[in-house]
């Protein structure tokens, strides 16, 4: 039924974006990512940093639960789990095994999981933890081949697999080798049946020290040439984030495809998202006895015979200049394509012919391939190199998929960066840089003004400076989101009401106006007259959006039958203005549902038509 | 591309002389009227495709009928009206095609266009634009003079010129007194110019140069083209034009200061307004094809449920949480609407251009009559350059669009100061994912390959300095006008025109424009070698590792990539039977049973797809006049028609009732049972 049904549901979608851009990034879907927080909570994990610091415990639970809500909002089909091993009671599916507590079994992250884990934060927190709980001798073979049964008694297909151990003894059995062989051995099982273990090692007195016994339970790192565990212990709740973000989101490509530089020399790359658009998810519909979710179908029949029509009983059309334009689905698709999907070398250019403001679309990130074109690593490196040191970037000619039409794309080199701990901060590659057509850009007029005087523009940097802030890119979360996220919270953990979020892309105007002082006040002296008024021109122009009752106030706009004939004989409809057209199918008894200009349009006239 | 072509009125008359002298030429050359049908053909094309709303009449000169209003006492003779003002469609494309042909009158032209001027009715406010494309081979009379260039300035008309032949060789010429051997300085190529100009001609044109001067005396002449020019400008589409919306709001920094501003989209993604529409392939009817959603519950049955009994609800992880439209209205984040406010302001490089989000820039300018809000914008955008600072800032269209935040970068230009917006990423909307350190023994270039890719650099540079010091670059991205559009466009006017043809292939400027530029090709040749020398590439031939059915079987080849599939998650459990079955791809003639069978359960094809494979392969059986195969095709074809055989594939109930399976098997159904009866009897 799927793939029949998929089909149908296809074509619609089709439709909707016909011409439509890369919008969402289409992962291919190959089976669930899975995520396993292995949790220390011996008794050392609890003790709190001088300074009154919150404890190891703690900022993995902070660390937890910002993986859970985040999981839940960017990936909710991912599994995760939070097992507790050096706990005193025990709890496992077979209760197998002692000192090991498994408190989130895999499975979708939930708000009452979250709930839960909030729950074990800060001082209640630790008290929670050591009634649940408690604190027992540590197995971490008996913990780690726990995790491996969580694994296994999963039904559906896993693609990724990741286990996570925090933790700040770098010796949990105190030097007791049998312990230390068995727990070696099931790393290496669990490695084996493709799960990566990381080690997420935090502060402990006197510093933790991998090679003593971590070395040996983690999964070597992709790079080999590295370490990998050169990485400082993580101190700072911060850290730990960042930390666990980076790893916790598998990496796909949108895209692997060559990068060919000329005739024959062809390098792999993969294709990767910088920043995709979060948006709220798309309603479900459930049924309203049961609340049970249902599925749609949408069906494509004949109107007249009321038989349904395949695929190939229906074609696609357009209307210009007063004519209907047939083509054949397939058709439609061939004139889609240009070339097979590639990155195509057109030349260099000086970074400063880079121009800001040509942007449409998000920019995409691209790294080698090796394994699909051996050496494809060596060139990228060189041209990453070179590109940087000559200070130029590669036009070229991108198609990502097949029937595609091409984009143009600036490929800007970026080097690697690491922070003071030797985490990796910016991924070396370069950036896709997506260049508009002509079509894209427009032709403004620019009005022009008298250019500031000294005096005015120095006031305005003395407000400036007083503005200043360090910009960060995770500074701002989208409000809009958070309070959606907020509202099924609370409906779904029956809270009174939803906890209140903090508006960050608000403009903390009394802060500003307290540092800025006088400064405002001088500026204005100094730029504007004291009879003008920034604030009340546009007010008084007219209410759009702001008054309710704003369209009783508007004149009817009818429009006699003849003058619209007219202008659709005379193709001059366009002319009208929306408000115009939508009276129009008014006094027409033309039911639309759309508000757009040309549909209003191509509603008129079918019914003048008839 | 240096001179806007035909600018855009409202209103537009096309005027073409197709007098007798039009259709004569050297040989070997192309007659000057059918390189003004082409500019005509070509420049209505693009009006059409442009979805232009301009009216646009057609009117030709020296025809052997006459139809135009003023058409009394034997004045205005040999002038007929084709076409009314109206908007430009494919009527008019076809009109042109086959009523536009060489006649054998002449008209005084020049004098012709007061006529025009006066007989096209144009409604108020319209400014109207005459065309004129001519040969100028007929006896104008310059008496008139005064009398034109007073009407047509009354009339507020504009002018444009089409000539066979340049109007600054003439000049030339002249100066070189003479004008015979002096032809080869602008290519002698050009037609019309190789034999001279006749008196007419020369008389003509010194009208026209007086009444361009006279109606605007510092661009009139740049309004006169050649037919070759106006070809080659023409060749493409024209790209989309929008009206810029103003965006009035006002910039805020704290509550009390605030400066008006005025957006405008600068740069955006450009989409066309049109979509494909489905139409019933018989009818080519939009009407006849109706699309109907139906919601069915999980069950068995698939029971189907009325819309008005289902209701909203969102994941929240694994839970699913019913919320009403009206709560999620009442809930939902809301904001003062409409808004520019500084939230603060940030060092330029710490805003990275590879997070820019959203598909647009936004200019910002003070209102055009503000001269205050100037002079405080200005203030603003200087002291964030001269600080190489930007401003962060919430950015909210209005009410009912979600607030971004975005930075506003000062841009300042010879003729003008604006800022830039340009929304930036949430929290949410990154990706951190990080990669392998490339800084990697075993991926280290060496000396000899940096230095191949050195070269490789300089030799591809598109952008040079010439003699002067000037930055010349050779492929401006931003000049292109958007392949898909142009390549759209083509096919349906082919289509339009042509109906029943095959589409054409891709236009040749296209495909040079979106190419490496042959200089740069020819020079990049050598370095591009020594880079495949000092790299050894190599392909590694991939084992597709069996994953899911569902991948192995994939999509079927013949479905376009456009098309993804959605892999339900039932998919994702692990069938070793579809493996069993081999990669069956199609129904084959061997055992098509089997092939319909295995298809239907891998589900790697649309059902109906396979229902026709099938049926095609039982037709191509049937033509096979041999009577074992015959008896095949009925075992097939009962068999597989009946109903039990798809209930029990995996295939639903109700998909099946969607194909009638019967309904095109039916003929060949009785065709079977002739044939077998025969066979009975014999």
């Amino acid at each position: 039924m799927a793939e029949w049904n998929a089909f149908y549901q296809n074509e619609e979608a089709d439709e909707e974006q016909e011409e439509g851009e890369e919008s969402a990034v289409n992962y291919k879907v190959t089976g669930r990512d899975s995520l396993v927080f292995l949790v220390d909570a011996s008794k050392e994990m609890f003790i709190k940093g001088e300074d009154g610091e919150p404890s190891n415990f703690d900022i993995t639970m902070q660390c937890v639960r910002s993986v859970y809500t985040s999981k839940i909002i960017s990936s909710h089909r991912d599994l995760v789990a939070l097992v507790f091993y050096g706990t005193e009671k025990s709890k496992n599916p077979r209760n197998s095994f002692k000192h090991v507590y498994v408190y989130h079994d895999l499975d979708e992250p939930g708000a009452k999981r979250v709930q839960d884990v909030e729950a074990l934060r800060g001082e209640r927190g630790a008290r929670l933890a050591a009634d649940t709980m408690g604190s027992g001798e540590v197995s971490l073979g008996d913990a780690l081949w726990c995790c491996s049964n969580l694994y296994s008694d999963i039904k559906l297909r896993l693609s990724h697999k990741r286990l996570m151990i925090f933790t700040c003894m770098d010796q949990p059995h105190g030097g007791d080798s049998t312990k230390d062989r068995q727990a070696r051995t099931k790393a290496g099982d669990l490695k084996e049946t493709g799960v990566v273990i990381d080690l997420m090692h935090l502060m402990k007195p006197g510093g933790f020290d991998v090679s003593l016994f971590f070395c040996d339970i983690v999964s070597p790192p992709e790079d080999e040439s590295e370490l990998g565990l050169q990485v400082e212990p993580c101190g700072k709740l911060d850290d730990l984030q960042k930390r666990v973000q980076a790893k916790q989101q598998k990496k796909r490509a949108m895209a692997r495809v060559n990068l060919c530089l000329g005739e024959g020399m062809n390098v792999a790359v993969g294709v990767y998202a910088n920043a995709v658009t979060a948006r709220k998810p798309s309603a479900i519909r459930l049924y309203r006895e049961t609340n049970e979710p249902v599925h749609s179908k949408t069906r494509t029949f004949h109107t007249q015979t009321g038989s349904l029509l395949l695929p190939s009983e229906t074609r696609k059309a357009q209307v210009y200049g007063n004519r209907q334009i047939v083509m054949e689905k397939d058709e439609v698709d061939t004139i889609k394509k240009f070339y097979d999907p590639e990155i195509f070398l057109i030349g260099f250019k000086p970074m400063e012919k880079l121009k800001l403001h040509h942007h449409i679309r998000p920019s995409v990130l691209l790294y080698p391939e090796e394994q699909q074109v051996t050496g494809s690593s060596c060139v990228f490196a060189a041209l990453l190199k070179k590109c940087t040191e000559k200070k130029v970037f590669a036009v070229c000619r991108y198609t990502p998929r097949r029937n595609y039409p091409p984009r143009f794309v600036a490929l800007v080199p970026q080097r690697e960066e690491v922070d003071e701990s030797n985490v990796q901060v910016t991924p070396p590659g370069f950036n896709a840089i997506f260049l508009p057509f002509a079509d894209d850009i427009r032709k403004l007029d620019t009005p022009q003004f008298p250019t500031a005087s000294d005096v005015q523009v120095d006031k305005m940097k003395e407000i400036i400076t007083k503005m200043r802030f360090k910009y960060r890119s995770d500074a701002f979360e989208n409000p809009v989101i958070q309070q959606h996220y907020r509202n099924l919270e609370a409906l779904a953990l029956d809270m009174l009401a939803p906890e209140s979020i903090e508006d960050f892309i608000m403009p903390k105007v009394e802060q500003i106006d307290r540092r800025l002082g006088p400064l405002v006040d001088e500026f204005k002296e100094l730029v504007y007259p004291a009879s003008y008024n920034p604030d009340s021109k546009p007010a008084a122009k007219r209410k759009t959006a702001d008054a309710g009752g704003g369209d009783e106030k508007k004149p009817k706009v009818e429009i006699p039958e003849a003058e619209l004939r007219a202008h659709i004989k005379n193709g001059t409809l366009g002319k009208l203005t929306v408000p115009v057209l939508k009276e129009a199918c008014k006094q027409f008894g033309i039911r639309t549902t759309g508000t757009k200009k040309q549909e209003l349009m191509d509603a008129l006239i079918a019914q003048m038509a008839k | 591309m240096s001179r806007p072509l035909l600018k855009i009125y409202e209103t537009l008359v096309l005027c073409m002389d197709v007098g007798f002298s039009m259709s004569n030429s050297p040989p070997g050359e192309e007659p000057p009227f059918d390189q003004a049908k082409k500019v005509i053909q070509k420049f209505v094309q693009r009006q059409v495709f442009s979805e232009s709303k301009d009216e646009m009449a057609l009117v030709l000169f020296g025809t052997d009928a006459t139809k135009n209003p003023l058409d009394q006492d034997g004045q205005y003779q040999h002038i007929t009206v084709r076409r009314q003002l109206m908007a430009p469609d494919f009527e008019l494309l076809e009109e042109i095609e086959n009523h536009v042909r060489p006649e054998s009158q002449q008209t005084d032209c020049i004098f012709s266009l007061v006529a025009v001027g006066l007989f096209i009715q144009v409604k108020k406010y319209d400014r109207l634009n005459i065309v004129l494309l001519t040969d100028l081979s007929t006896q104008v009379s310059s008496d008139n003079l005064d009398v034109i260039i007073g009407n047509l300035g009354k009339l507020g008309i504009t002018l444009q010129f089409f000539f066979p032949f340049p109007m600054e060789e003439e000049e030339h010429n002249e100066e070189g007194g003479g004008g015979d051997g002096d032809g080869d300085r602008r290519g002698s190529s050009r037609p019309g110019v190789g034999k001279g100009l006749s008196r007419e001609q020369k008389q003509g044109l010194e009208m026209v140069r007086d009444i361009m001067l006279s109606l605007d005396e510092d661009e009139g002449l740049d309004q006169v083209y050649t037919f070759s020019e106006a070809i080659e400008q023409l060749f493409m589409f024209k790209h989309i034009e929008r009206r810029p919306m103003a965006w009035p709001c006002q910039l805020t920094i704290g509550s009390s200061l605030s400066i008006r501003i005025v957006g405008y989209k600068a740069v955006t993604d450009e989409k066309l307004k049109k979509m494909w529409i489905t139409v019933d392939a018989q009818t080519s009817k939009r009407d006849d094809v109706k699309r109907e959603t139906v919601y069915c519950l999980d069950d068995d049955n698939e029971t189907e449920v009325q819309k008005d009994d289902t209701i909203q609800g969102f994941r929240y992880g694994s839970d699913i949480v019913p919320f009403s439209k009206v709560d999620q209205e009442q809930m939902k984040y809301k904001h003062d609407g409409k808004c520019f406010a500084v939230l603060g302001f940030t060092k330029h490089d710490s805003i990275h251009r590879h997070l820019f989000m959203g598909s647009q820039t936004i200019k910002m300018f003070a209102p055009k009559d503000d001269e205050h809000a100037g002079v405080a914008l200005s203030a603003l955008i200087q002291a964030l350059d001269k600080l190489n600072m930007v401003a962060i800032v919430r950015y909210a269209y209005d009410r009912r669009c979600n607030p971004q935040v975005g930075a506003a970068f000062p841009c300042i230009k010879q003729t003008y100061e604006c800022l830039v917006y340009v929304q930036l990423p949430f929290m949410e909307d990154l990706r951190q994912f990080s990669f392998p350190s490339l800084e990697n023994k075993k991926f280290t270039p060496s000396e000899s390959q940096l230095a191949a890719v050195d070269s490789l650099i300089d030799s591809m540079m598109l952008v040079e300095e010439d003699e002067n010091g000037q930055k010349e670059d050779m492929y401006k991205v931003h000049e292109i006008p958007n392949p898909a559009f142009q390549r759209l466009f083509q096919c349906l006017h082919h289509r339009a025109v042509n109906p029943g043809t095959p589409l054409p292939t891709m236009e040749q400027w296209l495909k040079d424009a979106l190419e490496r530029p042959s200089a740069i090709s020819e020079r990049c040749q050598a370095p591009l070698e020594e880079m495949k020398r000092k790299f050894p590439l190599k392909a590694v031939e991939k084992k597709k590792e069996l994953k899911t059915g569902a991948q192995i079987f994939g999509k079927g080849s013949a479905e376009p990539d456009a098309k993804k599939s959605k892999v339900d998650e039932e998919e994702e459990e692990f069938n070793l039977a579809k493996i069993s079955e081999g990669n069956v791809t199609s129904v084959g003639s061997v055992d098509p049973a089997r092939d319909f069978r295995s298809l239907i359960n891998q589900k790697s094809l649309p059902f109906g797809e396979v229902c026709q494979q099938l049926t095609h392969r039982i037709e191509q059986l049937l033509s096979n006049r041999s009577t074992h195969y015959y008896m095949k095709c009925i075992t097939y074809a009962i068999t597989l028609i009946s109903k039990d055989e798809v209930e029990g594939s995996t295939v639903s109930k109700d998909d099946a009732n969607q194909v009638s399976l019967r309904k095109p098997l039916e003929p060949y159904l009785n065709h079977c049972e002739l044939v077998k009866n025969a066979f009975l009897r014999v």
